[in-house]
């Protein structure tokens, strides 16, 4: 082998890395892969072909934006109409690349690209978290990435094949896979007194706005307000 | 449903999802922030948690859901509860899902 001493120094540890932000992310795949296989159901259910299903969530990663699609489709909107709507809901992920920014600044525009790629609510969190801890680099991050994107797919492919063999997928507790990782993951960002007072701020806007606001602007409206409430507060 | 249909609707998402994600970190990740932006974002994450599990919770699949029977609000609660003890993102989720489905066969 003629490698440098360099190479060889360097390449484990990228490589060790990675890996670490796999095993971090393990459990972003384990709640993908069951609301992923709900979402291929859903999708064959409603006409489109299992290549649709699994093209979609290979391209979008788009969660709670997906099954709004579908339910946009089922309803008649035009292709229009569906793009804009899960643009609105996915709003919100202009709020996390601008939180992200300052931890990637090192970071290649190809890799800053693929980071934003896998960019979801769960590994945004698992990624802040770990940067708090002073542990979080490119390489991990990228790696919480492709495990939270290979659970995604794959959950998709196993609904989108095995449609008819798998029954209602909420018979075990699909429904609830989502809000049970934002839970967790709202504990883990609520560090200290002030985040708490935030997050009890930002869930009473939710509802107030929820209500007052259509479809799905509260999404992103609610939390911009709780954080410039905070932040005059928390000075 | 049409294949172009769908196929359109494919291809926007993808390009919409990306757009929404990729700029903010490449502009922003170039600037040197001010401190007020920088305290504003530091409050971001909490709150668009919050706003997720509390819109996930009081209108779970588009029907509203606030009465104190509703096993999305306990489940939600027991979930937090176990990760704050045991600091397992895995372990909480796994006692959320069965805690969801134990609260709903007796809530309902």
């Amino acid at each position: 082998m003629l490698t440098t001493p360099s190479q060889q120094a360097a390449c484990p540890t990228a490589r060790s890395r990675f890996w670490r932000g796999v095993r971090l992310g393990i459990p972003i795949l384990l709640g993908y892969l069951p609301v992923g296989t709900a979402f291929g159901i859903v999708a064959r259910d409603l006409g489109m072909s299992a290549v649709q299903a699994v093209a979609c969530s290979t391209t979008a990663l788009a969660g709670a934006g997906q099954f709004i699609a579908l339910a946009l489709m089922k309803s008649g909107a035009t292709a229009l109409g569906v793009i804009v709507a899960t643009t609105v809901v996915n709003l919100r992920y202009v709020l996390f690349g601008a939180a992200m920014a300052p931890y990637v600044s090192r970071v290649r525009p190809m890799g800053q690209a693929l980071l934003a790629f896998t960019l979801t609510d769960e590994t945004f969190a698992v990624n802040i978290d770990d940067h708090r801890h002073g542990n979080a680099d490119a390489h991990s991050m990228a790696g919480v990435g492709a495990i939270a994107w290979v659970g995604w797919v794959a959950g998709t492919a196993l609904g989108a094949l095995a449609a008819g063999l798998i029954g209602d997928p909420d018979s075990w507790g699909v429904s609830f896979a989502m809000p049970a990782m934002f839970s967790a993951l709202l504990v883990a960002q609520a560090e200290d007194r002030r985040h708490v007072a935030t997050a009890v701020i930002a869930g009473l806007l939710t509802v107030a706005l929820m209500v007052v606001l259509p479809g799905t602007w509260y999404v992103i409206v609610a939390p911009m307000a709780a954080a410039t409430v905070a932040a005059v507060m928390f000075r | 449903m049409s294949d172009a249909y769908v196929w359109a609707i494919i291809a926007g998402m993808a390009v919409s999802n990306f757009v929404v994600r990729y700029p903010p970190i490449a502009v922003l990740s170039r600037l040197e922030l001010p401190g007020w932006l920088t305290r504003w974002l530091s409050f971001v994450p909490v709150s668009v948690m919050a706003t997720l599990v509390v819109s996930a919770v009081a209108r779970p699949d588009g029907v509203w859901r606030v009465d104190i029977a509703s096993p999305y609000l306990w489940a939600a609660v027991f979930t937090g509860l176990v990760y704050w003890r045991s600091r397992s993102f895995l372990g909480a989720t796994a006692a959320g899902i069965v805690s969801f489905l134990a609260l709903r066969s007796v809530l309902g």
